[in-house]
């Protein structure tokens, strides 16, 4: 990879379980300031594709650049670049959420001052100041989402790579979640992110990856999608479902109506 | 969901419709099961029929000799009302049984299982769910209790002769008893549930049931310690004989039904219809309000309870915050690294906030103290100063009391490095993605793992070392080298069981007692085990070889500190190398 505004780059991902291909010769990229929407249906290769981009899988064959280091022969550089939040926030549930925050500061070896002054910042934008010094087992769904973006913001991190982030939050956070990633994008980091919610795709994203049955199917801007799928002044939605196959799903729907 | 407003003929249907899901699903299990997994099923099931064909054979041969005329003439002591007492025993000990044992269980399948959301707003009665509840959790149990009663019970029938209405009989006041047990014991825990978080209440119960049976399972080596050389005398069993006879009171209502069943048997049918009759008379009624209770209390219940779980505690954790924290990993500033001490940090507050782990960890101090008294009185009794013996097998006989220290200070620090090497990676459980995400180099992660075990593991070893050394008075040397076998015996066992560990990994338990799910964590430590004696060997070998050939001591500290070093260096490095590349893999299935 010699452009270095390209902050994540795959190039023939593969991921084989068993018979089952998951992931198969995808190849994309994504540049600094960009956010990037990673759309599909259910089974399609969303969440392998991202653990293979965060180091969590290895891919059967492929390669992965993140922030200019490959994930499998240089893990340890690649990781220290990107911020990772899960689809479901698993997280100790013992610890405390400042201690939790406390603890992945400490895995990317930040300073000590440094460190506390961020936390205070990050629990604080977060609205978890309050709840800061409570274990995380008594955090709802949406507190733990919220301190598990956090704890992905601790290192500010040049890529940041998201599952599903807006599930199980209010408007207010969900908002304030958007906000933050474009607020990262526009200083320079590049945001890959899944969602369901093709609104939040089609008002967030600068370019949109669509995946299916472990392919990737469509990248570009709404208006390249738009003539990719040869429909014009489409809704995302309409795009989407003419990409993946599921046009008929909604002509059903409609006669439904 | 208000079941009051459904029709009471849905409510059968609605059990069943919920005992054919849970049928269901097991049989989905065992369908999907690995071949190796079935067969072991199989011969699992086939070992318990042939374990009650055993029980049942043996109590008839038993109960039909105590019934012998012989004996009774050959021994003058007439067994038979002590044997009308064995149906009252058994179901006595069933429904004390089911209702202790039922109420973690219960705890834990009526307020924090995962499938509650979806049963509760399912068109399904709240009396159905509670009682597929009920019967899920007291299945096991009943399973137990049956597996060893029912052959007592039918060998009593058919060494007495009794009728044949005893048989079926039998069964349902088990069924019904069992029942009832479990509908108190879940009453309890309702009302448990509505004062406490039920979460917390597992977890304390978690960590007493696991303390008790700990101390109960060494009470024995207690009781002989402080009365030794008692046995069991044949006044003493006349006396429990006569004493569990006198506990046949037809005033206790447990009672009623062992004495009916015996009394029908044995074609007494007016007391014995009138005793069976109350028994199940009064199970049923106790039952029937149990469910009526239920259904005010367990929804409001589970309700309140996912209020509790999200509400705030502001202030009960503030010690937790930067001006009052105390870094539990501080003291190695300066020489491990930044994600090494984070880890280490966490660890260890993980491992103090769970009760269910702490419980884990009070074994071995509780193994420590008590072996310790018995090794203590052991020596205290032992004389090796007869004047017969050679000066070396005198040496060397003081030597092996010296280092029956490192014994029991290895046995501790074994016993602690089971839960914390063996689970080690376990340990961390669905979080783990948190470790493989971070940047944090392969050999740190072991390293800190390694360090979380082994520190408690020789802080606890150590100390039940040093304060056996003063007690015992050794020698400034002899615990100096003492203190480097266990040193590095335990960093030798910390490092096969933590290879064992990491290749046994378990990422997806829900109950921390569950970590160990696989048996390459039990292989490590049967290997540790069976490395020990080996390596303790090498260490304290030589200086027996040097007293015995009278050479001077240090010749043997030396040759012992070599050899048990190497093979324990080779014990502490070896295995974690081998299965450093399956740290990289971990939690990828």
């Amino acid at each position: 990879m010699s452009d270095p505004s390209i902050l994540i780059a795959t190039t023939d991902l593969i991921k084989r379980y068993g018979e089952n291909i998951a992931v198969n010769h995808v190849s994309f990229e994504v540049h600094a300031g960009e956010v990037f929407g990673f759309l599909g249906p259910n089974g399609a290769g969303k969440t392998t594709t991202i653990k293979i981009l965060v180091g969590l899988l290895q891919p059967s064959s492929g390669k992965v650049m993140v922030a200019g280091y490959d994930v499998q022969t240089q893990p340890l550089q690649a990781k220290a670049a990107s911020g990772y939040v899960p689809d479901t926030p698993n997280l100790y549930a013992k610890l405390t959420g400042r201690e939790l925050l406390r603890f992945v500061g400490d895995l990317y070896d930040l300073k000590r001052d440094q460190l506390e002054h961020r936390l205070d910042e990050l629990l604080r934008t977060f609205d978890l100041t309050v709840a800061a010094n409570d274990t995380i087992d008594s955090y709802s769904h949406g507190m733990q989402q919220k301190i598990s973006l956090a704890a992905a913001l601790v290192h500010d991190p040049k890529v940041l790579v998201l599952d599903e982030p807006t599930v199980g939050l209010d408007p207010k956070s969900a908002r304030l979640i958007k906000d933050i990633l474009r607020q990262m994008a526009d200083r320079g980091a590049a945001v890959f992110l899944s969602t369901h919610i093709l609104e939040i795709a089609e008002r967030m994203c600068d370019r949109i990856g669509i995946i299916n049955k472990g392919e990737l199917i469509a990248v570009g801007t709404m208006d390249e999608l738009r003539s990719l799928g040869k429909t014009g002044g489409a809704s995302l939605e309409d795009i989407f479902l003419s990409l993946t196959g599921g046009a008929e799903v909604a002509e059903i729907a409609e006669i439904l109506k | 969901m208000n079941s009051t407003t459904l029709p009471a003929s849905r409510f059968l249907p609605s059990v069943w419709k919920l005992l054919r899901l849970r049928m269901r699903i097991s049989l989905n299990s065992f369908r999907h099961a690995r071949i190796r997994a079935k067969i072991g099923i199989l011969i699992l099931a086939i070992a318990v029929l042939v374990f009650a064909a055993v029980c049942f054979y043996l109590s008839w041969l038993l109960l039909s000799f105590l019934r012998s005329p012989q004996l009774v003439r050959f021994t003058g002591v007439d067994p038979a009302p002590f044997l009308t007492v064995v149906p009252v025993l058994i179901f006595t000990g069933l429904f004390l049984g089911i209702l202790l044992s039922s109420f973690g269980v219960l705890l834990q399948a009526l307020y924090l299982s995962g499938d509650m959301d979806f049963l509760l707003t399912s068109p399904v009665p709240i009396r159905a769910v509670f009682v597929m509840k009920l019967m899920q959790a007291v299945l096991p149990n009943f399973g137990l209790f049956a597996l060893f009663g029912l052959p007592v019970l039918y060998g009593l029938g058919i060494s007495g002769g009794y009728n044949f209405l005893y048989y079926p009989l039998v069964i349902l006041t088990m069924i019904l008893l069992a029942l009832t047990a479990a509908g108190v014991s879940a009453l309890i825990v309702m009302l448990v549930a509505r004062l406490f978080p039920p979460r917390r209440v597992a977890e304390l119960l978690g960590f007493v049931g696991a303390t008790l049976s700990i101390l109960c399972s060494q009470f024995g080596s207690l009781t002989r310690l402080y009365q030794p050389g008692r046995d069991i005398a044949g006044n003493q069993v006349d006396a429990l004989f006569n004493g569990l006879t006198k506990l046949n009171t037809p005033w206790l209502p447990l009672n009623w039904a062992g004495r009916g069943l015996v009394e029908l048997g044995q074609g007494h049918w007016l007391s014995g219809i009138l005793l069976v009759g109350l028994t199940l008379g009064l199970c049923g009624t106790i039952f029937w309000f149990t469910l009526i209770t239920a259904e005010r209390w367990y929804y409001t219940g589970w309700a309140s309870m996912q209020v509790v779980a999200r509400r705030s505690k502001p202030r009960s954790q503030a010690r937790s915050s930067p001006a009052h924290r105390s870094d539990l990993a501080t003291p190695f500033k300066l020489i491990l690294p930044t994600p090494v001490r984070g880890i280490l940090s966490k660890d260890f507050l993980v491992l103090r906030r769970d009760l269910r782990n702490l419980s884990q960890l009070v074994t071995p101090l509780i193994f420590g103290i008590i072996y310790s008294l018995v090794y203590l009185q052991a020596v205290g009794r032992s004389s090796p100063d007869s004047t017969d013996m050679p000066a070396w097998l005198i040496s060397s006989f003081r030597s092996l009391l010296v280092y029956g220290n490192v014994g029991l200070a290895l046995l501790v620090g074994w016993t602690l490095l089971n839960r914390l090497a063996g689970m080690s990676f376990s340990a961390e459980g669905r979080s783990y993605w948190i470790l493989k995400a971070s940047p944090v180099h392969t050999s740190h992660l072991l390293i800190a793992k390694f360090l979380v075990a082994y520190l408690p593991a020789f802080g606890l070893g150590g100390f039940f070392l040093v304060g056996l050394s003063i007690l015992q008075h050794v020698s400034v040397v002899s615990f100096v080298y003492s203190l480097l076998v266990v040193l590095m015996c335990l960093a030798g066992l910390n490092g096969i069981m933590l290879a064992f560990g990491v290749a046994g990994a378990n990422l997806s338990w829900e109950d921390p007692r569950r970590m160990n799910a696989g048996i390459k964590g039990c292989m490590g430590s049967i290997v540790a085990v069976a490395a020990l004696p080996i390596t303790f060997g090498l260490f304290v070998g030589p200086l027996w070889i040097a007293a015995a050939l009278n050479l001077p001591a240090i010749y043997g500290y030396l040759a012992g500190g070599v050899l048990g070093g190497a093979v324990s260096a080779f014990c502490t490095l070896f295995p974690p190398w081998v299965v450093r590349g399956k740290v990289a893999r971990l939690g990828e299935a």
